[in-house]
């Protein structure tokens, strides 16, 4: 009965409880492990700063350049943010539009497989000459490439509502939009946080690649620099910065899901 | 609800031959009448079924409810639709599944007794700020019958509700369903594999064979309730059902 009525988005399971103090303890310890063996190889194998600084010297220019990285990751992570919420309203509004009107599907999934394959580092050059080095290029960088995955399974989740309730609102002769409310949309959310699941750190990537392509500020501006300057400590400490950023925003898919698809 | 069929038959062409699902076939049911349609895996009961439901038209044939289309009677929430999957919303509370019918299609509205009533018809009143997937199969059909209880329709589809479920629950529910029937007195179209289930409940059972689907007889079932399926007249009843259902 229960399988019955649980909607399975295709990709991925969640995990349904917050770490137990023995997963978390496993998780430093793997965690402190790796970083021991980095610093050890780095000093016992004498590897110039240049080529991989070891840990200490990273979390060194972390700790010296505080005010730089946090004002370099509060830029990237607001522009991931905007350009996150610009693609979750666009894929889904598309995924809307061609479920109500079916002869635009085939068309519309053909522009957007089209966007999907441009190679966006490409463009990103592009749209910079048009929109210069603010937040707007970055922007539209990251929600050309989130809305994608969006679109793909907010479109299959509103198609894959179940038949039996199709035919129950059928019987109460409800009309679309009722149809949508009642029963297709909340079918497509467990669909619609698969999707997140993808393309929240998906945004990262898109901020620090349009912040490369040329930035004011930005942990893909720091990077830039860093590359510049072959100075790798700042390099690792911006990567590290990212991937902080990359654990808190999949945090944050996760717990909103929690609440939103409490029925599961 | 009164019902007539006349000479509706179906085939289906979308398939890669055409398969004819039902044979042409006429059948008239009076208003407040309970009918089982009982016979073998396509038999075209389920088929017989959906058309009065309107979800699919006949392919040949007429087909009225009250002496108007099946759309009418739809638009106007007079059939009520059950089948084996409960079709419960899995994200809103038991009693929220029950007064779904009175918040879609709100311009046409059947007079019903209000959705907390209802729960207490199915004995479910301590469950209403439950959610579906926290019930037992044989409770979700219970909720599910609110549900139809709720559209105030005159016209019962039932298509196997209870199939899935264990047989003692199944009888359980099959008793509920009679006393809601004498209670709101709908016109109750009953499909089922059980045969003793057809015997027990209807006032007549159609017999249906397979391919084309067609009635091969209709049997009466003139005994009080409730009935006793080893006493002499129900064990010849059934006995006949059973030969209909051979030949």
């Amino acid at each position: 009965m229960r399988s019955e009525l649980s909607l399975e988005p295709s990709p991925g399971g969640t995990e349904r409880r917050a770490p137990s103090p023995t997963a978390l303890l496993s998780i430093v310890a793997i965690v402190g492990l790796a970083l021991f063996a980095w610093e050890t190889i780095v000093k016992v194998r004498e590897i110039p700063v240049y080529l991989l600084p070891a840990p200490s010297i990273v979390a060194n220019s972390l700790v010296r350049n505080a005010g730089r990285y946090l004002s370099a990751t509060g830029m990237t992570s607001l522009e991931a943010l905007f350009g996150l919420t610009l693609g979750i309203t666009v894929g889904t509004l598309v995924a809307i539009v061609i479920t109500f009107w079916c002869g635009l599907e085939r068309g519309v999934l053909a522009l957007a497989i089209l966007i999907k394959a441009t190679p966006i580092v490409a463009i990103v050059p592009l749209l910079i000459i048009w929109f210069g080095f603010g937040p707007v290029p970055k922007i539209t960088v990251i929600a050309l490439m989130t809305f994608f995955p969006i679109l793909v399974n907010v479109h299959a989740g509103l198609n894959s509502t179940d038949s039996a309730l199709l035919d129950l609102f059928h019987s109460l002769n409800a009309g679309r939009w009722e149809r949508f409310r009642y029963a297709q949309w909340p079918s497509a959310l467990p669909y619609l946080f698969a999707a997140l699941k993808v393309a929240g750190p998906l945004s990262l990537v898109g901020a620090v690649v349009a912040e490369w392509a040329g930035a004011s500020n930005g942990l893909g501006r720091v990077m830039w620099l860093a590359y510049s300057n072959l100075d790798m400590p700042s390099l690792f400490a911006a990567v590290f910065c990212s991937a902080l950023m990359g654990i808190g925003l999949y945090g944050l898919v996760i717990a909103a899901e929690r609440r939103v698809i409490f029925w599961r | 609800m009164h019902i007539d069929l006349q000479a509706i038959s179906k085939t289906f062409t979308d398939t890669p031959r055409p398969l004819a699902a039902l044979a042409p076939t006429t059948l008239e049911i009076t208003s407040g009448e309970f009918v089982s349609f009982i016979g073998p895996s396509g038999c075209g009961k389920s088929t017989l079924l959906r058309m009065i439901a309107d979800q699919i038209p006949p392919s040949t044939g007429t087909l009225l409810l009250d002496g108007g289309p099946p759309s009418e009677a739809r638009s106007h929430k007079k059939i009520a639709w059950m089948a084996q999957n409960p079709a419960l919303l899995p994200w809103r509370t038991v009693l929220a599944n029950v007064a779904l019918p009175r918040h879609v299609n709100r311009v046409h509205q059947q007079p019903a007794p209000p959705p907390q009533t209802l729960l207490e018809t199915v004995e479910l009143e301590n469950f209403a700020g439950a959610y579906p997937a926290t019930l037992s199969g044989g409770m979700q059909q219970r909720v599910a019958l609110a549900r139809a209880l709720a559209t105030g329709a005159s016209l019962w589809l039932m298509d196997e509700p209870f199939a899935a479920l264990d047989e003692l629950t199944r009888e359980r529910l099959t008793d509920e369903v009679l006393g809601l029937w004498r209670t709101f007195k709908p016109t109750v179209l009953w499909v089922t594999h059980n045969v003793i289930e057809a015997a027990r409940m209807a006032d007549r059972v159609v017999v249906m064979t397979s391919s084309p689907g067609n009635i091969r007889g209709v049997v009466e079932i003139d005994l009080p309730r409730p009935r006793d399926e080893t006493a002499p007249a129900m064990a010849h009843l059934i006995r006949r059902l059973r030969e209909l259902l051979r030949t």
